[in-house]
């Protein structure tokens, strides 16, 4: 009897289920108020705008200079293209409604704060703005010139205001045509901006974004013609739609318009960036 | 140098093998019911089988070992099929005779280095239960998670070397062991035991209670454990394990007897991950692990080991005559067997905080002393090297952002970014075996055998946690970027196309492995005037297939269904022979040839996608021989042995993540040539009963012969290539080459205290062979100093060598009515000495672009390394009641 009361202990203990012990509660960032685990909560508010940013520091940036921000500057945008496709790499653009400026971080995966419709505040302070190609740019020093800034730098100089909602009045573009292209435009880039009605002038059916051997410095210019303007459309064969078939026929593109010096370019972040114009009869 | 050496070993095996003819004593003494728990140092000539269970005790505590040649830049592949885990790699050979000091001690004695005897992997080890083979088909390996916490219920082992007869098996060059897990050969009573230790638990309970073979014929023993840490001595591990086994034997009459053993060790534990120097000193500790982070402030670890594997053994003992025994044993088991991993998608940032890119020496080159970094390089580095050393979250994980990551996504409706994997390796396995030993007469024995096994081992992943991500497609993130997300290249399962995942469903990769094996062996041993003779023959058959449950988009005609079945035809010879030199010597000799399947494991081409089989698999052949000599001179015992063995035509595989081509690879190596050689010694030296002094060697070397055959194949199958690659000189990784070790052992008054100093040396890392592919290590250059054309073939790194102590002491207490107390105190590397590897492995990355420019960090000189432990200690308080 006692074996049995022995064994049938050790054989009870058989269903004892041990606990899990890696259970852990799942956070959530959503509920409000807003306190995201990213960034610098403490950043008040937007001081600049992007406009206003671009004209202090006019001088540096078309002589492709970099100077250190020793004011206490804060801006405020909303993400317009980022690294999510692979496109833009190391970078991402933010639009407030006087304009749009590149942040510089040398990191990938930026996406992962930096999501496309998320309000951001940067308090510039401490950080670099210069002119790369003669276009405004946040971000670090290198080498004499505006660079990216380091990943653990950029935490504490952004604060993340809202829920990224693609929705909201900074994430329309302006439309623009190829009246567009003057001069005085183009000292105030980038501008986050929609080309309707224009075709991609390679586009064939079958040529593709950016092909490896079309590319120099893993980089494959298209073109979208507009009145006068052949624009650059720059494509980076590390995309993820680098080897799909470029899109035929009208399509209204949102992007963001660049320079490189004298040289407009055009960028996409993603190709959902793209409408196909349907063809009215 | 190398040419040398191994004319020396040659030279060696030669003048030894002409004067061998001599003897070993054979001395089968059953260790049953020995009750030796914790009283590890009892006498210098003690009984062994209780020393293999502290072995793999001991291993089991040691450093949750990792070791992976995969330092995969994406966890989305398996690295549980790679080698990576504890319970398969690096475990100490348990070889055990039963006369011989050196195999009864160095198991134990050097485990904390992960030492293998003759440095043989352990699938050259086989371990049996009543005669029937434990062993993983797949791998060849025993896996020690399948008994873990059971040490009273299989501390019953009879050991035997390669050239020595034995009643089970015809043993493989490492030897093999086989559990009595008879519900009668375990001593009647109660057993209780409590461990305190710092290692990857802290805590264990034991109880254990048999019958013995009571009057109705009827045996029962019962065993259960749970061992227990919520932190481990390494920081952010845990372990969580219950055990039981339950046996039951009936013996019908003095002819046959029926027995049943069924256990289980239900396992959850937390892994420790190995990093470059460079993190470890940023850390301040070789003892930093970065597989863990906070989540909500409480710490988290991405690496968890689930493990389980129910077991049914049953027995037929049939005694026919006084002459000839038959035992027939089947075994089944299920086995479930799973490891987690982070998991990032799309574009998303590799989370991990050690990734090269975040480390002080991506800012600059840093090995290049003549080279003077810029000021924003300077500045670049300060601030990477102040972030590591700011705070300790800033070295680990941050689970908190890979939860806000996903919630952003989510408020956009798009893709997971950041997840955690569960790759699973199950395995239904079914062992029959039948021994017949017969004494012919007082001279001769015979042992036949046959031995059928199958087993269905079954791999695929599923998702363990989505972080909180709505969204997860199940696609190949690293061909989106050739093929374009569209494209049918880019699915996992093109009959699924984008399928979407929830947590707990299958992706990325499911099949199937089918391995059948028959085995026939017979022995013979013979006894002449002062000696014994023995030689040994078998027979082997096995097939394997490959059923692959996906169709995958970048292998559409040949990933689902079947690889057809590949079949393979092997056997082996030995023969040893134990003479009596004089008086005072015997002199022990053993010859051995064996033609081998490959294992499974090696022998498909990038199975997570492909029914293809290496080209060219053969079966490798394994050429080995040892002499020893043994001498008693008074108080002073001492034995040295030779040995040289010869693997030939071996395949061997590696899996990992190509960082030029930004894809994941295999590299499978064929012909592969290895020579395993050197010396073991050992001397004891009574001075009382109560005292003696010991010494043990193991003096050797392992390394490959000859450059091997590779072919490299990237999953997305845009890299196929066959080249050379550059193995020869390579040693043999993951345990000292050199160990030494001097003792003393006391005992007075039923105390028992032991010491031990122990050297090692030539402790090696895993070579990358992708490094050492020709394509990579390219054209010859111009040495520098010598002005001669040379190879740039990596130099392979070496742990440094140095001393150990440890020290035990423990008594045994007899209490009234027969109970007894045994309470054994251990202390390992007393001198904290933190500074050796146990191992490691090289990166499989280059150090230039595909352009041919240099990268700023060097892969080559930053190797993953593992640590062995610091100073721990293991208290160990036994009741037998």
């Amino acid at each position: 009897m006692k074996t049995l009361k022995y064994l049938s202990l050790i054989a009870l203990s058989l269903f004892l289920a041990t606990s899990c012990m890696n259970d852990h509660d799942e956070p959530n960032f959503n509920e409000l108020p807003y306190n995201p685990p990213y960034g610098n909560n403490e950043i008040g508010d937007a001081n600049t705008t992007i406009s206003e940013l671009k004209d202090k520091f006019a001088s540096i940036i078309s002589a492709n200079g970099a100077k250190e921000v020793t004011e206490d500057i804060i801006i405020q945008g909303v993400v317009v293209a980022n690294d999510e496709t692979g496109n833009v790499y190391k970078q991402f653009v933010i639009n407030d409604p006087t304009g749009a400026i590149v942040v510089g971080v040398n990191d990938v995966g930026l996406y992962a704060t930096m999501a496309k419709g998320q309000k951001v505040r940067i308090a510039c302070k401490g950080l670099y703005v210069g002119g790369y190609g003669k276009m405004a740019q946040v971000g670090g020093l290198y080498n004499g010139s505006i660079g990216r800034m380091n990943k653990t730098v950029f935490p504490e100089h952004v604060r993340l205001i809202s829920t990224p909602s693609l929705t909201q009045e900074c994430m329309r573009p302006e439309v623009i045509d190829d009246s567009y292209f003057t001069d005085a435009n183009m000292a105030k880039l980038a501008k986050y901006v929609r080309l309707e009605n224009v075709e991609i002038t390679e586009a064939d059916g079958t040529e593709l974004w950016a092909p490896e051997e079309l590319a120099y410095n893993n980089v494959v210019e298209r073109h979208i013609k507009m009145g006068k303007t052949n624009l650059v459309l720059r494509m980076s064969t590390y995309a993820d739609f680098a080897n799909e078939p470029l899109p035929d026929g009208k399509l209204n593109i949102n992007g963001v318009l660049t320079r490189y010096n004298n040289y407009w370019q055009f960028v996409i972040s993603s190709t959902s960036d793209i409408e196909q114009v349907k063809e009215e009869e | 140098m190398v040419k040398i050496s191994r004319f020396a070993a040659l030279l060696l095996l030669c003048f030894v093998g002409t004067t061998g003819s001599g003897i070993q004593a054979q001395e089968m003494s059953a260790s049953i019911g020995q009750e030796k728990d914790g009283l590890v140092k009892q006498q210098p000539a003690r009984m062994l089988y209780a020393d293999t269970l502290l072995v793999k005790e001991a291993n089991e505590m040691s450093n949750v070992i990792t070791i992976s040649d995969d330092n995969n830049e994406s966890y989305t592949f398996s690295e549980g099929q790679l080698g990576e885990d504890e319970d398969y790699a690096g475990t100490t050979a348990m070889i055990s005779s039963n006369d011989d000091y050196f195999l009864s001690e160095v198991g134990y004695l050097f485990s904390p280095m992960r030492f293998r005897i003759r440095a043989y992997e352990s699938m050259y080890n086989n371990v049996y239960a009543n005669g029937v083979l434990l062993n993983d088909a797949e791998r060849g390996q025993f896996s020690y998670g399948m008994i873990g916490g059971l040490n009273d219920a299989t501390r019953n082992k009879e050991g035997a070397t390669a050239f020595e007869h034995n009643s089970f098996s015809f043993s493989p060059i490492g030897g093999s062991s086989n559990i009595n897990m008879r519900a009668s050969q375990y001593a009647a009573g109660h057993k209780a035991s409590l461990v305190g230790c710092n290692r990857n638990y802290l805590a264990r309970a034991m109880y254990t209670y048999s019958t013995g073979l009571m009057q109705n014929g009827w045996a029962f023993t019962g065993s259960a454990s749970y061992r227990w840490a919520n932190e481990g001595v390494i920081e952010g591990t845990f372990y969580n394990s219950f055990a039981y086994f339950l046996a039951a034997e009936k013996k019908i009459n003095d002819s046959h007897s029926i027995s049943i053993a069924t256990w289980g060790s239900p396992t959850e534990r937390a892994q420790q991950g190995a990093a470059t120097e460079e993190a470890y000193w940023l850390a301040g500790s070789h003892y930093y692990n970065p597989n863990w982070g906070y989540q909500n402030g409480e710490k988290r670890n991405a690496r968890v080991v689930n493990s389980y594997e129910p077991s049914l053994l049953l027995t037929w003992d049939f005694q026919i005559n006084d002459k000839a025994k038959l035992t027939t044993s089947l075994f089944g088991k299920y086995s479930m067997y799973s490891t987690t991993a982070l998991g990032w998608n799309g574009n998303a940032a590799d989370p991990r905080p050690n990734y090269y890119q975040n480390l002080p020496s991506a800012a600059y080159d840093v090995w290049d002393l003549e080279y003077t970094p810029t000021e924003d390089e300077l500045a670049d580095y300060m601030t990477r090297y102040n972030y590591w050393k700011e705070s300790k979250a800033n070295r680990q994980l941050n689970w908190d952002y890979m939860y806000f990551a996903n919630q952003q996504a989510n408020a956009l409706g798009g893709e997971c970014l950041y997840y955690v994997e569960r790759r699973h390796n199950d395995q239904l396995a079914l062992n029959l075996s039948s021994v017949l030993n017969i004494d012919y007469n007082r001279k001769n024995r015979g042992t036949f055998g046959i031995n059928l096994g199958t087993t269905k081992g079954m791999h695929y992943k599923t998702m363990a946690d989505l972080l909180g991500a709505d969204r997860y497609t199940d696609i190949d993130k690293f061909s989106v970027g050739d093929f374009g997300p569209n494209s049918d290249y880019v699915q996992n399962d093109v009959d699924n196309p984008n399928r979407q995942i929830g947590e707990d469903d299958t992706f990325g990769y499911d099949y199937d492995i089918y391995v059948n094996k028959m085995n026939l062996f017979y022995q013979h041993q013979t006894e002449f005037r002062g000696g014994f003779l023995y030689f040994g023959a078998n027979i082997e058959g096995s097939t394997m297939e490959r059923y692959g449950h996906m169709r995958n988009g970048r292998a559409q005609e040949y990933s689902k269904g079947s690889s057809g079945t590949a079949k393979f035809l092997g056997g082996g010879a030995k023969f040893g022979v134990i003479g009596r030199a004089n008086a005072n010597t015997t002199i022990t000799f053993g010859i051995g040839f064996e033609n081998r399947a490959p294992i499974a494991y090696n022998s498909f081409i990038a199975p997570r996608m492909r029914n293809d089989f290496v080209q060219g698999l053969e079966n490798e052949n394994i050429f080995s021989n040892e002499i020893s000599f043994k001498s008693v001179m008074g108080p002073v015992t001492a034995k040295v042995s030779g040995y040289f063995t010869l693997f030939t035509n071996c395949t061997e595989q590696s899996a990992f993540y190509n960082d030029q081509q930004s894809q994941f690879t295999y590299l499978t190596m064929t012909d592969v040539k290895k020579a395993h050689y050197g010396l073991e010694a050992s001397v004891v030296y009574n001075v009382t009963s109560a005292l003696s002094f010991n010494a043990v060697a193991s003096v050797g070397s392992a390394e490959y012969w000859k450059n091997a055959n590779g072919f490299l194949i990237s999953e997305n199958e845009k890299v196929v290539m066959n080249d050379k690659v550059y193995m020869d000189g390579v040693k043999v990784d993951g345990t000292p080459l050199t160990a030494l070790s001097l003792g003393v052992d006391y005992n007075i008054k039923g105390w028992y205290l032991s010491a031990n100093v122990n050297y090692y040396d030539n402790i090696y890392i895993d070579a990358s062979k992708y490094a050492r592919l020709a394509g990579v290590v390219g054209a010859p250059v111009i040495d520098a100093t010598t002005g001669e054309e040379r190879l740039n073939i990596p130099t392979q790194y070496k742990g440094r060598g140095d001393f150990m102590v440890d020290a035990s002491i423990g008594k045994s207490i007899n209490l009234r009515g027969g109970k007894r107390l045994n309470i054994n105190l251990s202390l390992n590397n007393i001198l904290n000495n933190q500074k050796m590897i146990t191992g490691g492995y090289e990166q499989n990355r280059d150090d230039s672009y595909s352009d041919g420019s240099e990268r700023t960090y060097k892969f080559s000189k930053n190797p993953f390394l593992y640590y062995a432990n610091a100073f721990n200690a293991y208290l160990n308080i036994g009741l037998r009641f």
